[in-house]
Order: structure tokens, then C-alpha cells, then sequence
């Protein structure tokens, strides 16, 4: 029986709202097409983007970035074969997305062949503004393009031995903020804007085999990177750069893991890696010119040296389930990090002497955790967990400053010191009746050293969650609180988060669904703080209020059995708190940030024949805030497109 | 084929045959005449593998591999009672039933003891066996939809300007985390965060694709190192440009090198600014325009160049 069946998703519920292109409804026969022994599933949905800028674009490219022309906006091919036994393949794949240059290009691709082989390909493009500075009021003109590409084959799949292999490929393209010695009265550094050009290659090996019930499974890998930035630049007015900068090295790596299969009683996994990373980098700068304020200069500049990390890492856990209602599981893990290089930078400056300097630091970080945990049935519907996680980290560091003239090293400094972290967690499930079900749970922990103000000391987390699922709805709701306090002599640090959530889905009959949710994140945090104004210490504290609210609502609707119509909004709004750090002129613009960001979209999908479908779409983008108002834009976008199958 | 995958099934018929009597085996074809749909699209679903390799065995291959003998299902004209329906089985029941086949996988290795399964929170609850809508995997519904299901406060992470683009079909929450559950994380103290897949080198996963913060630098940063990329940015979503917690960035730098506490890699305080910073002037408030090699670098032990 050959039915036309035209994919429809209406009675999912909508939980996220996606860009308004690629459409969701799909056209076709659910039961494809036959083709020497194999059936085809294709569906392919070509069509003109649109869009519109006001206000700051390159804010616009930073958050969203479609642009105008023509696309492949999506593409799903499947071809499996009948009987199980084609003759080079059993199952081909491919999935597509935004080809012809929007800004979120992939694909997928994927054959295999019963038994014998198996091929994932995953290639991907983003292209985006990275804002130059790290503030809100940034430039947005870093046009960053960054392609990443991964394959994996593995020979004999479903056997107990099996071979594996792959391949991965990351580069980055784009201009980079960098600096440049040229000292004058305005600085020790200038800014500098250069191409940076990133790759890494990464190659995979391995294999896994059984041994009893356990699966051995080892792999091997060496990644190689690089990354340049040869630069001509007259950056700052009246200056001239010249540079040459490598830096580039491989880090080989081994992997070995070890589980156990079905493990109805027992199960144990572990794995151990260890990795050692090398780089080798050189810097070779010429900078001439006449800094603002200062006379004319030349400084020369030579960096070279290396740079070594070898990682060593494992864990091992190990779960019992003595009866069907009772799971313990104990995890111990071990991380072994050391960093160490040097570097021999050389500087020339035509008005003063030769300064030679080398730099050298070690920095080691060694963890060792053992967490416990035990989760219990009680009845049907209801179930208790506990569990205990020990930590204890050690970071020794040594930092060697400044050759003397005799060889040794001064300014020597050296670390070591101990850190211990005890948490605890609890938590109940319960499903008091059909559809229904809570969740509880809680941790607490306390840790004797933290590395940084604002590390985890004394903190806790609450979470509950509740949800009701019903045949045509479900409802939602979730409250997640999460304290740290960190707090020593002379400076404390105080964080509290808070986010509550619910959400609802409803689909009366198969041709109306509607979804809305909301969610508040609530953040705030008091800092102790030292700085300097005017040369003047300033011992102040940091309050940062953010209040963000989320909403979302979704409505798809199916008319005469051949249009379909959604429309979605979404709105972030931080609200700030209106507070401000007394006496600190530094901060008091920056501790709330009031903004919003609004998209409301509408789209419509006319089914034309069982194999044609004709959609158009409609997106805007309101981006507000209020700290640097230069920054807000407003973009209409929208598209139009023809979905069908051949 | 193991011992074990070729007795479980019959460990489950034996265990169904005494619950009810003695069940039989009827065949797909059987189960064709009321379930078209189901049985039309098995060959285009994963699971008919194991039917191209036990044509004849119908507790290896078709749809009582799974479901158990179907007689007395057949008999009584339907019914969840009488067969191995998935729908109203206990979570631990589901779990064992995949696991007799997908045990095998590294990826799931963790996956009794995940916060997933200790959740009651069955394989069935994100996979549709029969009616997937999603190419790969069988996922009820796309990745970023079934997390947003139960993971509300993330979906809205998600809706900020700045954000790791998953709404946007470029990442899958699995670029990150392992649903199946996943090894605590060894480069932080905590036990937090859960699920988290890791790196090639047990690292964090943000390396997986932002490799030039990998390293190895001469001069390490050595917060970075210690805590981890969270500890300047939010991996989800943030209102501010980098993913970053603050707005402006000296604030989020200033909160640590404060000089105060026992801090830091020697415990005696995480360094100040210069005395020449003044932070009311603006140039000073952008510290990595300066400080642009603030993950690591290999000129500079101050990160500016």
C-alpha cells in the first residue's frame, strides 16, 4: 500500500522558537521512493533570505547576522536499503542546513553498511561579528569565520572487535585584537588589530575489543595546531609595524577505557589519558614611529621558546545494584596537569640599551575526588538519593623573573598549597500520581582554600522541579537557587542565583498546538574590591544586580488541511535592579544592565501538491539597552522558499 | 552475538511466559495486520539491522525482540497487559530492555548511574522507537527540543543576544554533554558540572572547538587553568558580548585581583592593578585590549602580546 503521508509535526509541542528559516514542515511520502532495492526519502527547501538593519549593524552581526540571497536553506536525504543487504551500503544520510552562505552552514553525512562499516561526517561554518573589546559598548567588527569539520569511520561496527579512525579540522579566520610595544606617554602597549589564522588538525585511532564481559576500547590521537599573525599595520597614526608571529605544535595523546556490557548487577567503567602538549612559538616585530607625546622610536623585538604541558587524567567507577530499587555508585578520579616553558624575549629600542630578558614559570595542578552516591526505590513513584564527593587539589607554581647579569634569576617566587572541597547532595523523585512527577534535590559544600574571591567556599544549591504530562499538555515548572560565599578577612564575595521557570504545552486536536513558557533568572552578587583612581587606592565592593526575564510563546495552527501558520515571540529583558556601589565612581554605571532583545516571528506553509510546499516567513529582531544606547538595532528579516521532493 | 544478547530475550519471554502462561512467537507479519505504519517503516529504522541478521529468529530480529512472544496479545485483540509495551514499564525495566543490545557503546557506559537514570528518566522519555522524526539516533524530536522539555531555565539562556547557537541548528546540546551520563568532571573540584562530556584529554568541552585557548602557553592564566572557563563566562547564553558574567569587563577582572586574601597561586592575594590604572578612565576599563592574551601567552607574562 503506497499512502501518501505529508510529514506533519503539528502535534509536537513547540518548546524552542528556532530561526524562522529552515520551515519545519516537511512534505512528501513517509514511505519514499523505491530505487534498485533501495528506498529514498529526500526532501529539499530552496529559497530567498531576507533582511533589513537599523541601528548598529555590527551588533546585529555579532547576535544574528542572516543576510540577504539565496539558499539552500535545507536539505534531508535518506536512502536505506530493503532487504538489508546493499551492495556498498545499507544507509546513506545527509542532512543539510543553510547552504549558499548563511551564517550557520552544516551538514551531516552519514553511509553505513550492515556489519561492515560506518562513516559519521559533520561539517560545519559559522560566520560572525566577535566583538573587539569585551564591553558592552565593544566594536562589533571582527568578521570571524571559523569552519570545523569531523569524520569518524569505524570497520566492523556492531562486532566485538572494531576499528576506528578519524579526522578533525578547526580554523578560524578573522582580525584579532593583539599589541605592540611602541611605549609612549599614553601606555606601556598599543592596541592592534591583526589576521589571526587558526587550524587545528586532529587525527584519531583505535580500537576496542571484549575481554569477558568487558569492553576494552583504546585510542590514540595527534593534533597539530598553528596559528599566525603576519602583520603590516600603520596602526596607530604615524607608526609602522612590521610582525611575524608563529606559534604552533602538536600534542600526541593516549586513551584507554574500559566498561562493562548490560551490567544488571554490576558495572564498571574507567578511563584513563594522558596527553602532552608541546608549542613552539617565535615573534619577530619592528616598530617604528612617534608615539603621541614622545619622541621618534624603533624597537625591535624577538621572542622564542616553548612551551610544555603534559596531562595525566583517570577515573574509575564502579555501580552496584544489589536489588532492583537500590543503585550505589562510587567514582574516584585523578587529574595530573603541569605547565611549564620558557621564553626569551629580546627588545632593542634605538634610544636606550639591549634588554634581555627570560621568563620562566611552572604551574602544576594535581586533583584527586571520590564521590559516593546512593539511590533508593522506596515504592513505585517514589525514590531517595544521597551521596558524599571528597576533592583534593594541590597547585605548586614557580614564577622566575628577569635574568641578572650573572646567570641566575631574581624575583623568585614560589607556591604550594592544599585544597580540600566536602559536598554533600540528597535529593527525592516522586510520582504521586499518573503524569505527575517531582523532583527535589540539594548540595552543599565547603571547601577549606579556594583558588580565586570568587571561587565555590560555602555553597549550596536548591532545585525542584515539577511536571504534568497529560495526553494533549504538559506543564511545567521548575525553581533552582544556588548560593557561594566566600568570604576571608579584609574581603568576601557573596553570589546568589535564583531562576524560576514554568511552562506549558497544549494540543487540543491535531491541527492546533500551542506552547508558552517564562522564566526568571535572577543574579546578585557583592564583591570586595581594590583599585586605583588618580593613584589613589580605592577599597570599594561590587554589587551587580541582573534580573533577566524570558517568555516565550508559540502557536501553530493547520487550516484546510493545506496551510499552516505559526506565530512565535520570544522577549529577554533584563531589568536591572537599580543599584549602584556607593562611593565608587568606577563601577556605579555597570552594576545593572538593563537591556532587551525581542523576536517575534510569523510564518505560513501552503501545501501545493503531496510533493510541493511553498512557505514565507517574517523575523524581527529589536535589540534595546540602555548603559550604551549606540548599540541598539532593529532588523526585520524574513524569507521565502519552496520545499519539495523529487 | 554474545551469550548474553542471545539469552536475554529468551530470559524475557521466560519470564513473560510465566507471568502468563506460555506466549508465543506469531512473526511480524502478525503484527503487520494492525500495526501498518510500524512495520512499513522498519526498514528504515536502525533496529531492523538485527533483523537482517536473524531473519528466521523472531525473538532476535522482529518485533518481539523487543515486545516479548505476542499470542496472547494477538488473542485478546490488543492490550499493554499482555506484551512488553514500553509505554508502561517501570524505568528500570526500559533501561534494562535497551541495554540487553546498546551496552556496548562507550558513550553509554555511565548511563545506570547518570542523573538521567536516577531520574527515572527512561530511554523511551527522548527516543521514539517507531514514529522518529529525526534522522539520526531516533530522537522523539529534535535534541535542542527534547532538553528544553524538563531543562526550562536553559532554554532561556538560549534567548540571549549573546549565546552559543543551538536555536540556531548549528550546535546540539551533545556537542557538550552526554545525556547517557558522563564522568564527574576532574578539571574543577566540585562534582558540578553533571553530564558533561569531555575533550579528547578529559578536558572541558569548550576546548573541543575553541582549541587556541588550549594551550600549552609559557605563561598560563593560571584562574583559567585552576577553575575553568566559567569562572568568567556563562556557556549558555549571556546578555553580554563573550558570553561573558559582567558587562564591562574590568568589573569581572577586578573581582579577583583585589590583592586581599590568601589567593592565588602563592596564597598571598591575587596581584592589583598598577597604580597608573586609573579605572575611571576609560582605556583602563577595557583591561584585554591591552591584556589580549588573556587565556595564556607565550611573550608575555602579563598576556599582552
Amino acid at each position: 500500500m503506497r499512502r501518501a503521508v505529508v510529514w506533519l509535526a503539528l502535534a509536537c509541542p513547540l518548546w524552542a522558537q528556532p530561526a524562522v528559516a529552515p520551515s519545519d514542515e516537511l512534505v512528501g511520502r513517509r514511505s519514499g521512493e523505491q530505487w534498485a532495492g533501495y528506498r529514498i526519502i529526500q526532501s529539499w527547501e530552496l529559497g530567498y533570505r531576507l533582511s533589513s538593519t537599523g541601528g548598529n549593524e555590527g551588533k546585529y552581526r555579532s547576535d544574528v547576522n542572516y543576510g540577504n540571497g539565496i539558499r539552500l536553506l535545507s536539505g534531508r536525504f535518506a536512502m536505506t536499503s530493503n532487504d538489508g543487504h546493499g551492495r556498498w551500503f545499507d544507509e546513506l544520510l545527509l542532512n543539510t542546513q543553510g547552504l549558499g552562505n548563511d551564517p550557520y552552514e552544516a551538514a551531516n553525512f552519514r553511509i553505513q553498511k550492515n556489519k561492515w562499516y560506518r562513516y559519521d561526517g559533520l561539517w560545519r561554518r559559522n560566520d560572525y561579528f566577535n566583538p573587539a573589546l569585551p564591553i558592552a559598548g565593544g566594536q562589533h567588527l571582527e568578521d570571524t569565520v571559523r569552519r570545523l569539520q569531523d569524520h569518524d569511520f569505524t570497520l566492523f561496527p556492531q562486532s566485538s572487535v572494531k576499528f576506528f579512525t578519524g579526522f578533525s579540522r578547526n580554523t578560524q579566520t578573522g582580525p584579532g585584537l593583539s599589541t605592540v610595544a611602541l611605549a609612549g606617554s599614553t601606555g606601556a602597549v598599543t592596541p592592534l588589530m591583526l589576521d589571526i589564522r587558526r587550524s587545528q588538525n586532529e587525527f584519531r585511532y583505535g580500537n576496542e575489543f571484549r575481554v569477558a564481559s568487558i569492553r576494552i576500547n583504546w585510542m590514540g590521537a595527534r593534533e597539530w595546531f598553528r596559528e599566525e599573525l603576519p602583520a603590516r599595520s600603520s596602526q596607530p597614526a604615524g607608526t609602522q609595524v612590521s610582525r611575524s608571529q608563529v606559534y604552533e605544535g602538536t600534542t600526541p595523546s593516549w586513551r584507554l577505557n574500559f566498561f562493562r556490557e548490560q551490567g544488571e548487577k554490576w558495572a564498571i567503567n574507567g578511563r584513563g589519558t594522558y596527553s602532552r602538549g608541546l608549542r613552539n612559538y617565535d615573534t619577530q616585530e619592528t616598530a617604528t614611529g612617534v608615539p603621541a607625546a614622545s619622541p621618534s622610536r624603533a624597537i625591535q623585538t624577538v621572542v622564542g621558546g616553548v612551551a610544555r604541558r603534559p596531562v595525566l587524567t583517570a577515573n574509575v567507577t564502579l555501580s552496584l545494584f544489589p536489588t532492583s530499587r537500590l543503585t550505589v555508585t562510587n567514582q574516584t578520579a585523578y587529574h595530573d596537569v603541569r605547565m611549564y616553558g620558557d621564553s626569551l624575549y629580546s627588545q632593542l629600542e634605538n634610544s636606550t640599551l639591549l634588554q634581555s630578558l627570560i621568563y620562566f614559570q611552572t604551574l602544576g595542578i594535581r586533583t584527586l575526588a571520590n564521590a559516593a552516591t546512593v539511590d533508593f526505590v522506596v515504592r513505585r513513584g517514589l525514590s531517595l538519593r544521597g551521596g558524599y564527593q571528597y576533592s583534593e587539589r594541590r597547585i605548586q607554581s614557580v614564577e622566575r623573573n628577569t635574568e641578572n647579569v650573572e646567570g641566575g634569576f631574581t624575583d623568585l617566587k614560589t607556591g604550594d598549597q592544599t585544597n580540600r572541597l566536602h559536598s554533600g547532595m540528597a535529593g527525592l523523585r516522586l510520582q504521586p500520581v499518573k503524569g505527575v512527577t517531582i523532583l527535589l534535590d540539594g548540595e552543599i559544600g565547603r571547601q577549606d582554600h579556594p583558588f580565586t574571591p570568587i571561587s565555590d567556599k560555602n555553597y549550596h544549591g536548591l532545585s525542584a522541579r515539577a511536571q504534568w504530562r497529560g495526553r494533549s499538555f504538559t506543564l511545567g515548572a521548575v525553581a533552582q537557587a544556588n548560593y557561594n560565599f566566600n568570604s576571608i578577612s579584609l574581603s568576601h564575595h557573596s553570589s546568589r542565583t535564583r531562576r524560576y521557570a514554568v511552562d506549558a504545552s497544549w494540543s487540543p486536536r491535531s491541527s492546533v498546538s500551542i506552547e508558552a513558557s517564562y522564566a526568571r533568572l535572577h543574579l546578585d552578587t557583592a564583591t570586595g574590591l581594590a583599585y586605583f583612581v588618580s593613584l589613589r587606592p580605592v577599597i570599594g565592593q561590587s554589587l551587580f544586580f541582573s534580573n533577566v526575564h524570558s517568555a516565550y510563546a508559540g502557536v501553530r495552527l493547520s487550516m484546510i488541511k493545506r496551510a499552516d501558520l505559526y506565530f512565535g515571540y520570544t522577549g529577554t529583558f533584563d531589568t536591572g535592579d537599580g543599584g549602584t556601589a556607593p562611593g565608587s565612581d568606577a563601577f556605579q554605571q555597570v552594576q545593572t544592565y538593563p537591556m532587551s532583545y525581542q523576536s517575534p516571528l510569523a510564518r505560513v506553509s501552503v501545501l501545493i501538491t503531496n510533493k510541493l510546499r511553498w512557505n514565507a516567513g517574517y523575523q524581527y529582531y529589536g535589540y534595546h539597552e540602555d548603559l550604551y544606547s549606540y548599540q541598539n538595532y532593529r532588523a526585520h528579516t524574513g524569507y521565502t522558499s519552496l520545499l519539495f521532493t523529487f | 552475538m554474545t551469550r548474553a544478547r542471545r539469552l536475554g530475550p529468551l530470559v524475557f519471554w521466560l519470564a513473560a511466559a510465566t507471568a502468563t502462561g506460555a506466549p508465543t512467537y506469531v512473526g511480524s507479519a502478525t503484527c503487520r495486520r494492525c500495526h501498518p505504519d510500524v512495520v512499513m517503516s522498519f526498514s528504515r529504522n536502525p533496529h531492523y539491522k538485527a533483523q537482517v541478521e536473524h531473519p528466521d529468529a523472531r525473538d532476535q530480529g522482529g518485533c518481539e525482540s523487543c515486545h516479548g512472544p505476542a499470542s496472547e496479545h494477538v488473542a485478546a485483540g490488543g492490550g499493554k497487559s499482555n506484551l512488553a509495551a514500553f509505554s508502561v514499564m517501570p524505568s528500570r525495566q526500559v533501561l534494562d530492555a535497551c541495554l540487553r543490545c546498546h551496552s556496548n557503546s562507550l558513550g553509554r557506559a555511565s548511563v545506570r548511574g547518570s542523573s538521567h537514570s536516577l531520574a527515572q528518566i527512561a530511554c523511551n522519555q527522548c527516543h521514539s522507537v517507531h514514529k522518529s522524526p529525526v534522522q539520526k539516533f531516533l530522537l522523539a524530536r529534535e535534541q535542542r527540543d527534547l532538553c528544553y522539555g524538563c531543562h526550562q531555565t536553559v532554554k532561556a539562556q538560549f534567548s540571549m543576544p549573546f549565546k552559543h547557537r543551538v536555536n540556531e541548528g548549528f550546535m546540539s546540546c551533545a556537542d557538550c554533554h552526554n545525556p547517557h551520563g558522563a564522568a564527574a568532571p576532574v578539571w574543577r573540584m566540585g562534582a558540578r558540572p553533571r553530564m558533561t562530556g569531555v575533550a579528547l584529554q578529559n578536558e572541558e568541552p569548550c576546548l573541543k572547538c575553541h582549541t587556541d585557548k588550549r594551550g600549552p602557553f609559557a605563561f598560563e592564566h593560571s584562574g583559567v587553568r585552576v577553575d575553568g572557563c566559567e569562572t568568567c563566562h556563562s556557556p549558555h547564553g549571556s546578555a553580554h558580548p563573550r558570553l561573558l558574567r559582567r558587562p564591562a569587563v574590568f568589573t569581572l577582572c577586578l573581582e579577583c585581583h583585589s590583592g586581599a586574601g590568601n589567593f592565588g597561586r602563592q596564597g598571598d592575594g591575587i596581584n592589583m592593578t598598577s597604580v597608573t590604572h586609573s579605572m575611571t578612565d576609560p582605556k583602563f576599563q577595557n583591561c584585554t585590549a591591552c591584556h589580549t592574551r588573556i587565556h595564556g601567552s607565550n611573550a608575555d607574562e602579563r598576556f599582552l602580546r
